[in-house]
């Protein structure tokens, strides 16, 4: 019997061609943003995810609290701090960072880049730490100095030619040697940067003593709350201020996690919007359909049809409406989806990688076909009412 | 109640806007009853209640005093779908303007009423085929209501009202919309059914001539009926 609705359906859709089409639109554009957008997002928490595993777990991330406000200028980090926190103890080792913009020069091309400095000691541990691996050359090593480990873009798109292992770059007009090239991160603020030894860092940037962010990498097993306190605590008393925050890495995820999500109900609400109208679009076309059709039905009637019949007959062609509806725009928003991924991925962020949800798909999927089918509640019902005669009757 | 008959009308009015100024009093106590296997034809002016006469015998509408028997069933006490049901499986109908659904194939329209009766697909298409192949169209089943001819039309129609092996064909003006020749060749067709196939037939018409063709003549006035020979 559903089947037999089914054909009965697809038959009265395809009569009519034109009017489906317009009515099909509708659900496509709004399950089409749907889909698009969860895909994104969902994307966008994996890479957001990866990136913090590629942080570590067991980091803590101590940096200063920056401006706040007017007639306040925050102390920021130093040497000291360094010290107080490596005073605590547990960690493996804790390496203070210095990350500025500079002026590269490569043969006679300048660009403006970010620069970190790092110890030379912690350097090769730290990035092993977090499973980055050079492409080319070596990290470098204690004791060494006016060496660089450049970021996969800046050997690849950064300059007309490519700096290679044993090129020589300026930054800030002192000559470094590449000796590393890091693989591809995905975010291009880590893939544009240069790293070199702390010492040559404090010099270029003119910085003997400043510290623009502290790593504080725990030891195994160790309990990351009670030592993101303990360091709160420390700093505290040695610096006798508060101007300075300790973010682990799941803090710092959860805060990203927090804004995603209002976001994504905002845009999901807007796409709703825009089914809710699909829905209505459909009610619309219909309820002219019952209309066109009152001879039709009037027929059906009289030749055996119940109320139920007409009924399931209407509600099937709604909800073969929602469904062609829903099949178009789960493909045009997972084309839409691969569209932005590829688009992030040109412009430097390739950890955004979209994948193909079958649970969503068929979500997305239903979900047409449950609006379609509320949608034509009515027109069906209303359809089912016509008596005969007068149905019959009708011009 | 005799149980040969399979229509039975006992001093049946229908009256329309009872009781408001534009009351209309279409059916004034008519008593009706056809035999199983009779050919009947019910002639009137248009306004002589023919129409409503229709609609009652074909249950599509209930009698406002009076009962209506549709083979010994009183139609009053069914429900809609009850109703709907034994409409589809005792009465076959045949229209003036032929009343194709207009989606379907000349076989899916003929395969339709018994679609309601809840039949499987493959039953309905091989009735369907017979059916079309009784009334000399079985070239035509694929071919959707524009694209027939009028006469070929209403021959869907006709094995259409044949799909449920129905006791009795309501024809209301079968070839009100044919041309002479083919409103013969109609005429024939449900000559046939009612001789061969032993259907009762009841059909409207407003043409004395073709009324000739039936055994029994019912002239309807002013919703009375006239005179029965």
């Amino acid at each position: 019997m559903i089947h037999d609705y089914f054909n009965f359906a697809i038959l009265s859709v395809r009569h009519r061609a034109l009017r489906s089409w317009l009515t099909i639109i509708g659900i496509v554009i709004g399950v089409a943003a749907i889909m698009a957008l969860i895909m994104v997002s969902v994307g966008l928490k994996t890479a957001i995810k990866e990136q913090f595993d590629l942080f570590g777990s067991e980091r803590i991330l101590i940096s200063a609290q920056g401006f706040q406000g007017p007639g306040t200028l925050a102390a920021g980090l130093t040497k000291k701090d360094v010290e107080t926190v490596k005073s605590i103890g547990s960690f493996k080792y804790v390496a203070p960072a210095l990350f500025r913009q500079a002026e590269v020069r490569f043969k006679n091309e300048v660009k403006f880049t970010s620069v970190s400095g790092f110890p030379a000691k912690d350097f090769e541990e730290a990035f092993g730490d977090i499973g980055v691996d050079l492409t080319e050359g070596r990290m470098f090593r204690k004791g060494e100095k006016g060496v660089a480990v450049i970021g996969f873009r800046v050997a690849t798109e950064m300059f007309d030619e490519d700096p290679r292992i044993k090129s020589r770059i300026k930054i800030n007009g002192e000559s470094f040697k590449v000796i590393g090239i890091f693989e591809e991160i995905g975010n291009s603020q880590d893939d544009n940067a240069i790293n070199v030894p702390m010492e040559d860092a404090r010099v270029i940037f003119k910085e003997p003593n400043a510290v623009d962010g502290i790593m504080a990498q725990a030891k195994p097993g160790a309990d990351i709350p009670f030592l993101q306190k303990r360091v709160e605590r420390a700093l505290e008393r040695a610096r006798d201020d508060e101007n300075f925050q300790v973010l682990t890495a799941a803090q710092i995820l959860d805060q990203i996690n927090t804004t995603l999500a209002v976001v994504q109900v905002v845009l999901i609400g807007i796409a709703a919007i825009s089914l809710l109208v699909g829905g209505i679009g459909i009610m619309n076309s219909m309820y002219t359909s019952v209309v066109e059709r009152t001879r039709d039905i009037g027929i059906m009637k009289a030749i055996g049809a119940t109320k139920n019949d007409i009924i399931g007959i209407f509600l099937m062609e709604s909800g073969l409406v929602g469904l062609f509806g829903g099949i178009i725009g789960v493909a045009l928003g997972t084309g839409l989806a691969f569209l932005v991924g590829f688009i992030a991925d040109q412009a430097g962020f390739s950890l955004l990688k979209i994948t193909i949800n079958w649970g969503l798909i068929l979500f997305g999927l239903g979900f047409a076909v449950v609006i379609g089918m509320i949608s034509g509640t009515l027109p069906a019902v209303r359809a089912s009412r016509l008596k005969p005669v007068d149905a019959l009757r009708y011009e | 109640m005799p149980n040969n008959l399979i229509i039975h009308l006992d001093d049946v009015y229908k009256i329309y806007f009872e009781g408001q100024e534009s009351e209309v009093r279409a059916l004034q106590g008519i008593t009706l009853k056809v035999k199983k296997g009779e050919f009947i034809a019910i002639i009137g002016k248009s306004g002589s209640g023919k129409s409503t006469a229709m609609n009652l015998i074909g249950c599509l509408d209930i009698p406002s005093r009076g009962k209506a028997y549709l083979d010994n069933q009183n139609i009053a006490n069914l429900s809609e779908s009850s109703l709907a049901h034994l409409r589809g499986k005792k009465i076959g109908f045949i229209f003036q303007r032929f009343n194709l659904i207009p989606s379907l194939t000349a076989k899916e329209n003929v395969g339709l009423p018994m679609l309601f009766q809840k039949l499987s697909r493959t039953t309905r298409l091989n009735k369907a085929s017979k059916l079309l192949n009784l009334v000399g169209l079985q070239e035509r089943a694929d071919h959707f209501p524009a694209q027939l001819s009028g006469g070929e039309s209403q021959r869907v129609a006709i094995a259409r009202s044949l799909a449920n092996d129905p006791e009795l064909i309501l024809a209301d003006e079968p070839t009100g919309n044919l041309d002479t020749k083919t409103g013969e060749q109609i005429m024939d067709l449900l000559t046939a059914l009612n001789k061969k196939e032993g259907k009762t037939i009841i059909m409207i018409t407003h043409d004395t001539a073709q009324a000739q063709a039936a055994e029994r003549l019912i002239k309807l006035r002013d919703g009375q009926i006239l005179t029965d020979e």
